[in-house]
């Protein structure tokens, strides 16, 4: 194919061959913090920190729930998730969000939650979605124009038995139709439960 | 931040207030001390929202939790194990005897023996003395251990001290803040005053701390510091560290609040001594 140009573009074209790369840097300084990305990952990776930050609370603080605090990936990751931690001696639960490998925020839940510990033996996020996606995740997306909305690592809440080991439960939202919950359980990612609501 | 252990921590640091010479106060080398800024105002962060799940459904969770509180659940009420440390330490505890029974008996035997003056016993002597040398070295292995297992783990935590002549400004009291609102007060008595004078430092707080950026307040009491001024002093305890925070008042105007006075960070290194043999 032919490509014309006359002198003034040609022109045009060598000046802003140098300068486009140069403006685009400039601007990518102004503004680092809109540029910058997040890094995603799973949930047990910034599990450790934010343990530590909670023993620093309270010597008896446990996990009791993990959610992710940002948009998660297909593949079970977020740049942020979110661990609560409970202390019966203090009567309260504290919460940190993770981001970077970093706590980007602590607070202490503005509500009273005394959920069970999650303890420590369970299968990371991407374990989990990888099975809820195979269970009904895909489907659903396909049939309702559905995506991936939250998951939530924690022992008790939407269980009726098996009540002594912890569950993943992914939620699948769509415009046109009720949300999927998917309960993975968090020991070997069989698929307990599937419902809509 | 225990609260309590805080407490207890800080009842033992003003109970030994008086005068810590300068040089106890561990300093790390001064390439990494860093100097902060005690701002006049509390930093604004951006606001970040966490575990928005749970929030907006809270009372179904708390209502399915009631629930299975209700429930009838059957447990099981299997023991845990026993930490391996614990029946380790019996064994060592008995190393430590049988090593001082023959420590003992090597003695004995080296009086009797200190009698004899043949040159054949020396190489008996010399035998004699290596089994010391190896009973003092799986002395100090048994020692290592135990370090490592009770001391061996530094969480993160924060030490305060305030260093200085303070010159003319009348320092009374010291208030240091955490992000989460516990409160330390001390009073400074006319003889730490005398110590701060002569180069002397002061432990003001000694506590858990977490590991993320966060904004401790820091006031100064006395004639001409302004009433309810405080400065902030932004920090990032670094995880399983100890951080300290040096508030110099050499040359502090009261009239110019807590923002006015100099501030240092470092990082203070409580490594277990390495284990021998």
């Amino acid at each position: 194919m032919n490509e014309h140009r006359s002198p003034s573009s040609r022109a045009a074209h060598r000046f802003a061959a140098p300068v486009v790369p140069v403006l685009a840097a400039l601007l990518a300084m102004a503004t680092p913090g809109a540029a910058r990305e997040h890094p995603p990952f799973e949930a047990r990776a910034g599990l450790e920190l934010a343990s530590a930050a909670a023993h620093s609370w309270a010597a008896d603080a446990v996990l009791i729930y993990i959610e992710n605090d940002e948009p998660l990936g297909s593949a079970g990751s977020t740049p942020r998730w979110g661990y609560l931690f409970h202390s019966a001696e203090r009567d309260q639960g504290r919460a940190y969000s993770v981001r970077d490998g970093n706590i980007l925020m602590a607070e202490n839940l503005p509500m009273r939650f005394e959920a069970p510990p999650v303890g420590s033996q369970w299968i990371d996020s991407g374990a989990a979605l990888a099975a809820a996606w195979q269970a009904a995740g895909h489907d659903f997306c396909r049939d309702h124009g559905g995506q991936l909305s939250t998951m939530l690592l924690m022992r008790g809440a939407f269980q009726d038995e098996d009540l002594e080991s912890a569950a993943w439960t992914v939620i699948f939202t769509s415009p046109s139709a009720p949300s999927l919950f998917v309960m993975v359980d968090a020991d070997d990612a069989r698929v307990r439960r599937t419902w809509r609501g | 931040m225990r609260t309590n252990h805080r407490v207890r921590v800080l009842a033992a640091s003003v109970a030994a207030l008086a005068s810590l010479p300068m040089s106890r106060v561990p300093i790390a080398g001064a390439q990494t001390e860093t100097e902060v800024v005690v701002e006049r105002a509390r930093p604004q962060r951006e606001k970040h929202s966490t575990l928005q799940f749970l929030k907006q459904n809270r009372d179904f969770i708390r209502y399915r939790y009631d629930r299975l509180r209700q429930k009838m659940v059957a447990g099981r009420g299997d023991a845990g194990p026993i930490d391996p440390r614990y029946l380790a330490y019996s064994r060592m505890l008995a190393g430590v005897l049988a090593a001082n029974d023959s420590i003992a008996a090597a003695d004995d035997s080296r009086q009797s023996q200190l009698l004899l003056a043949s040159i054949t016993d020396l190489g008996g002597l010399e035998a004699q003395l290596d089994q010391m040398d190896r009973t003092l070295a799986e002395q100090r292995n048994r020692l290592g251990i135990l370090q490592e297992d009770f001391t061996g783990h530094q969480e993160t935590a924060l030490i305060v001290v305030l260093s200085g002549d303070p010159g003319q400004a009348a320092l009374d009291s010291f208030t240091f803040t955490l992000e989460d609102g516990a409160k330390v007060e001390v009073a400074v008595t006319e003889e730490q005053r005398e110590s701060l004078r002569h180069g002397g430092a002061l432990q003001v707080f000694h506590g858990f701390v977490e590991p993320r950026e966060q904004v401790f307040e820091v006031a100064f009491g006395g004639a001409g510091w302004p009433a309810g001024d405080a400065g902030f002093v932004t920090l990032a305890p670094e995880r399983n560290r100890i951080t300290l925070l040096r508030l110099d008042l050499t040359g502090a105007r009261p009239a110019g609040g807590a923002a006015g006075v100099r501030a240092r960070t470092w990082l203070h290194d409580t490594g277990p001594a390495p284990r021998d043999g």
